[in-house]
């Protein structure tokens, strides 16, 4: 039998038993809805309450701040449309290596009238906050820059853009969904107007996650029914999910530095090993200013579908740079904005650790790695 | 990933794998949108393959496919080669899903432009239905 190696935490994670613990009396005993005025009702408004006031105090927010929603992706489509649609038209900037999420809410807004810039990358994946600042126009009503990229994890100058957006008054979101519970978020420092953040993506369940609106902030609901969640997001709110990312966020504050060290010392072990054993093989992302756990590789003469198969067959789960496992057969639009060469961004392979992830699991998944490459590259024409 | 146990088997244990000397035939095909790439060559005695081989570059589907092309193409006579259906490559992997259909495309396309290609020097040479001197 196989070893089981999780290296895809990037893509989600397994719930902390904490977690599942905190969420399962909201099932059977306290199940009732928060908007019922009877005592079920008033026991789970305390219990969503509860959770937001755990994520209000990790962030150092105000309660009314925070808006759960059902995922990072309502998390990012409510804060550019919302934003936008309150302004009635204008100009949107947005980076090139955004998430689908903010991407294509920024595309459905051109079809509306808005005009949006996507300013680009180095080849690092970083955005310079000069070309932000560059872009922004007397019309601009919002910036949305990502802290992190998922893909190759590389974290941007959120603080410097922040300034900029200060400086010329424009709101400024960030899709923090990579980062949240990873690394520190300073909401004042950095100046976020909306912060995206995502539940599994820390150990929390599926099916919620949050969105961080600055008082004062102006822009209207895209998701209309009842007056839950101050009128801002309608819908009855999903109460064991919103303990367990509370719990999760509470165990995240306890953990997240500690993790973040050791994390960081494996991913690195992960590097050094395979650019070792495995010849032209590159990193992508920037080398130190990346998220913890993520080491997206590019395998030149190999193809990333079947690094994902060979290695999934050996019990390791890692997901591939390019979007070949999702169906189109597209190099990843993140390399290509990045001008990694397509000869290379096609043997893209990523590689996410977490909380689980031990050395002897980075050690079987170099010593897994080297043959499987050698194997395939023997069967390609192009490494002959 | 939903693939056969045929395709795994395919994939984990490639059979007929590596370039061939002095090929009588040899094919190539590419699909354009993700670079997948088979390479195919053939030995053939008397207009029937003998031996197959593939190169290829790509996913595991595509892997799996050139595998099962160049046992299914062996024994086959080329001018049954030159129009080699498309649904007997995906029976020998055991079924594709739809997003991975061009693996056998691909393989497909090679196996019948290396039949096309040994069928081309067959005639150059004044042959017909024979060649190989191996």
């Amino acid at each position: 039998m196989n070893r089981r190696v999780y290296l895809d935490h990037n893509a989600s994670t397994p719930v902390h038993p904490d977690v599942v613990n905190a969420m399962l009396p909201y099932f059977e005993e306290r199940f009732g809805n928060p908007s019922s005025v009877h005592g079920f009702g008033r026991e789970a408004r305390d219990a969503v309450e509860g959770a937001r006031e755990q994520i209000a105090g990790f962030l150092r927010a105000r309660a009314d701040e925070i808006v759960f929603t059902s995922g990072g992706t309502e998390s990012d489509n409510f804060a550019v449309k919302g934003v936008a649609l309150a302004a009635g038209t204008g100009h949107v900037i947005t980076s090139q290596i955004e998430h689908h999420a903010v991407l294509r809410s920024c595309q459905h807004l051109e079809t509306l009238g808005f005009d949006v810039t996507y300013v680009p990358v180095d080849r690092n994946g970083m955005v310079n906050p000069d070309d932000v600042r560059r872009a922004i126009r007397a019309d601009t009503v919002l910036v949305s820059i990502m802290h992190a990229n998922s893909e190759v994890g590389t974290i941007e100058p959120i603080r410097e853009i922040g300034q900029v957006t200060r400086e010329r008054a424009v709101t400024f979101h960030v899709d923090g969904v990579q980062t949240f519970g990873k690394v520190p978020i300073d909401l004042e420092a950095f100046g976020i107007d909306l912060l995206s953040f995502s539940s599994h993506k820390v150990y929390g369940p599926k099916g919620v996650a949050g969105l961080y609106i600055r008082k004062g902030t102006r822009m209207i609901s895209v998701q209309h029914g009842g007056d839950h969640e101050r009128r801002r997001r309608a819908g009855t709110e999903n109460v064991p999910a919103i303990v367990g990312f509370g719990q999760a966020v509470e165990v995240r504050a306890r953990d997240m530095q500690a993790e973040a060290i050791r994390v960081t010392a494996l991913r690195d072990r992960l590097w050094d090993g395979i650019r070792a054993a495995v010849p032209d093989v590159s990193l992508n992302g920037h080398p130190t200013e990346r998220l913890p756990g993520t080491c997206n590789l590019c395998f030149r003469h190999v193809e990333s579908e079947s690094i994902v198969l060979g290695l999934d067959l050996k019990g390791i789960g890692v997901s591939a740079g390019s979007a070949c496992t999702s169906g189109s057969v597209e190099p990843s639009y993140v390399l290509v904005a990045m001008g990694v060469p397509l000869e290379w961004s096609m043997g893209a392979v990523r590689c996410s650790l977490g909380r689980s992830t031990t050395s002897e699991d980075i050690d079987y998944v170099i010593e897994s790695v080297e043959p499987l490459v050698a194997k395939l590259r023997s069967l390609s024409p192009a490494a002959v | 990933m939903q693939y056969s146990a045929e395709l795994i088997e395919h994939f984990r244990n490639p059979r007929n794998a590596g370039m061939m000397r002095d090929p009588d035939g040899v094919g190539e095909s590419e699909y354009p949108d993700c670079m997948d790439l088979a390479r195919v060559y053939l030995r053939v005695r008397a207009g029937q393959v003998v031996e197959a081989r593939f190169q290829t570059y790509g996913c595991g589907p595509t892997i799996a496919a050139s595998s099962a092309g160049t046992e299914l193409a062996t024994g086959r006579r080329l001018d049954e080669l030159i129009e080699l259906p498309l649904p007997r490559l995906v029976e020998a992997i055991g079924g594709l899903p739809d997003e991975r259909r061009h693996a056998a495309e691909v393989v497909v396309a090679a196996i019948r432009a290396a039949a096309r290609d040994a069928l081309a020097r067959l005639e150059s040479r004044g042959e017909e239905g024979s060649c190989s001197t191996r």
